[in-house]
């Protein structure tokens, strides 16, 4: 039922990469931007359980591996992916302290891009890929952390509200 | 109540985590259908981009221009400076142009006469405010510039050297109230003294009362001795008007000078005149009026519109 459930839940993420390819990538925002995609994905995950969470770090780190910007081999994103979202959705699963408290969530999110990014790199490390300088790497971690603290503020009662739709009432905000 | 997991979700995760896996190992083999995916997307995201790009262009812009303030401002003054450069260059290039223009025409009628010339810029111009008309030219004495030598425009007479240092020469223009020069009309060959008036107009003096001399006639240099201070042929004006008051001892002529002397830029200083008199082959040719086409209607009474007829 949940997997199903899930399946319901293709369109929103299509659309935010829609959204992610066709917009925020335009913006050239400074500090290497955000992914928009990315923090929906780890808000969706803290929302859910760990299978869903796994799930949807399957399904969105595979639109992000089609991606003509990402650099890595496909299925790069969506190992990265699935161990975040299921990490987050671990992490917050049945401990209403985190998912109870939006601060909570938007914290523990802004750590997942970052450390999802870091686990992003040291593989592409491992699969040989230039990762540039430490001070740039370390300036676009900071700067994809703000922009997520930003961000995600702005987008979780949405995300909250279809997550709602999909899966129930009971992990609403 | 924690999250302690079952065997379900854990077959889950290890299914998922090996599928990742396998599409890492495809893709770093190499295998075709990676590769379509990833192009078939980037193919269908393409419009939906350009859509994007448009309608985030402004934002980007206002996002662009706030970020890079100083290097904008930066920019728009290294900008400002090229642009100032163009500028100058461009002018340049005009006045240049201009120059070689001037050189042809000067040129042009040094050849066609024989002479031989030494080209030279205009430098600066004489102040008016001593009621003389004076050029100074950038070549002198090193060059082979004497005192008293012709000095030629593309058009005809410019006037005569008057003193020669060693790279420059100040030349007494044939404008100046001082000039006076001995000319005559081309074809008739009837002579007179011209003298400059401090404009573009001239005062001719024929020596002959009986002569008839006309409207639009034109007048050339008679020559000096050794060529020098004017050397024959030379074109100088044309005449614009006559007067022929009766009574008056001598007739008298207003001529406008060929050369615009306003507008001097690149002269030439005869140093040798040539050994033949090149008699009337330096008139300029007059200018031949270009027919205007012009549309005459003619109104018809009882026609539905007009018919226009072209003549000529």
């Amino acid at each position: 039922m949940s997997l199903r459930r899930f399946l319901f839940s293709f369109p929103i993420f299509f659309t935010v990469f829609l959204l992610q390819e066709a917009v925020v990538t335009q913006m050239r925002l400074p500090a290497g931007g955000i992914n928009l995609l990315l923090v929906v994905a780890l808000i969706w995950a803290a929302l859910s359980t760990p299978e869903i969470g796994a799930l949807t770090g399957f399904g969105a780190g595979l639109m992000m591996d089609v991606s003509q910007t990402s650099p890595g081999p496909m299925g790069h994103w969506t190992l990265v992916l699935i161990i975040a979202c299921y990490a987050i959705a671990f992490l917050g699963y049945g401990d209403d302290n985190i998912r109870g408290n939006p601060i909570n969530i938007i914290l523990l999110v802004t750590v997942g891009v970052v450390g999802a990014q870091t686990v992003f790199l040291l593989l592409g490390m491992m699969l040989g890929q230039e990762v540039g300088s430490v001070s740039n790497i370390a300036f676009l971690l900071a700067g994809s952390a703000f922009w997520t603290a930003i961000i995600s503020p702005l987008i979780l009662k949405v995300v909250s509200f279809f997550h709602a739709i999909i899966f129930g009432a009971r992990a609403h905000l | 109540m924690r999250y302690g997991g079952d065997n379900r979700g854990r077959l889950l995760i290890i299914v998922l985590l090996v599928t990742s896996l396998f599409l890492i190992t495809l893709d770093l083999r190499g295998v075709q259908v990676i590769d379509g995916l990833r192009t078939g997307t980037q193919t269908a995201l393409t419009p939906v981009q350009k859509a994007g790009s448009w309608v985030v262009s402004p934002f980007r812009n206002f996002l662009s221009d706030v970020t890079h303030l100083g290097r904008t401002r930066n920019q728009i003054e290294k900008l400002r400076d090229e642009n100032d450069k163009l500028r100058l260059t461009l002018q340049n290039r005009k006045t240049a142009d201009a120059q070689l223009k001037q050189l042809k025409g000067v040129l042009n009628l040094a050849g066609t006469a024989g002479y031989d010339v030494v080209n030279a810029k205009v430098i600066s111009q004489g102040s008016t405010t001593s009621f003389t008309q004076t050029i100074t030219i950038d070549a002198g004495t090193s060059s082979g510039v004497r005192a008293n030598m012709t000095v030629l425009s593309g058009y005809g007479l410019v006037g005569v050297v008057k003193f020669a240092y060693r790279n420059s020469a100040l030349v007494q223009l044939a404008s100046d109230p001082a000039f006076k020069i001995g000319a005559r009309i081309a074809g008739t060959q009837q002579i007179g003294i011209l003298s400059g008036q401090g404009t573009r107009k001239g005062v001719l003096q024929l020596l002959d009362n009986t002569t008839q001399v006309r409207k639009g006639d034109a007048l050339l240099a008679r020559g000096s001795q050794n060529g020098r201070p004017f050397v024959p042929g030379v074109p100088i004006g044309e005449v614009t008007s006559v007067d022929n008051s009766p009574g008056s001892v001598t007739q008298t002529a207003d001529v406008k000078f060929y050369t615009n002397f306003s507008t001097l830029g690149v002269v030439a200083v005869v140093v040798s005149g040539s050994t033949a008199d090149p008699r009337d082959s330096l008139v300029p040719p007059k200018p031949r009026p270009t027919p205007l086409p012009t549309v005459t209607v003619y109104a018809t009474p009882g026609a539905v519109e007009p018919s226009p007829t072209a003549t000529k």
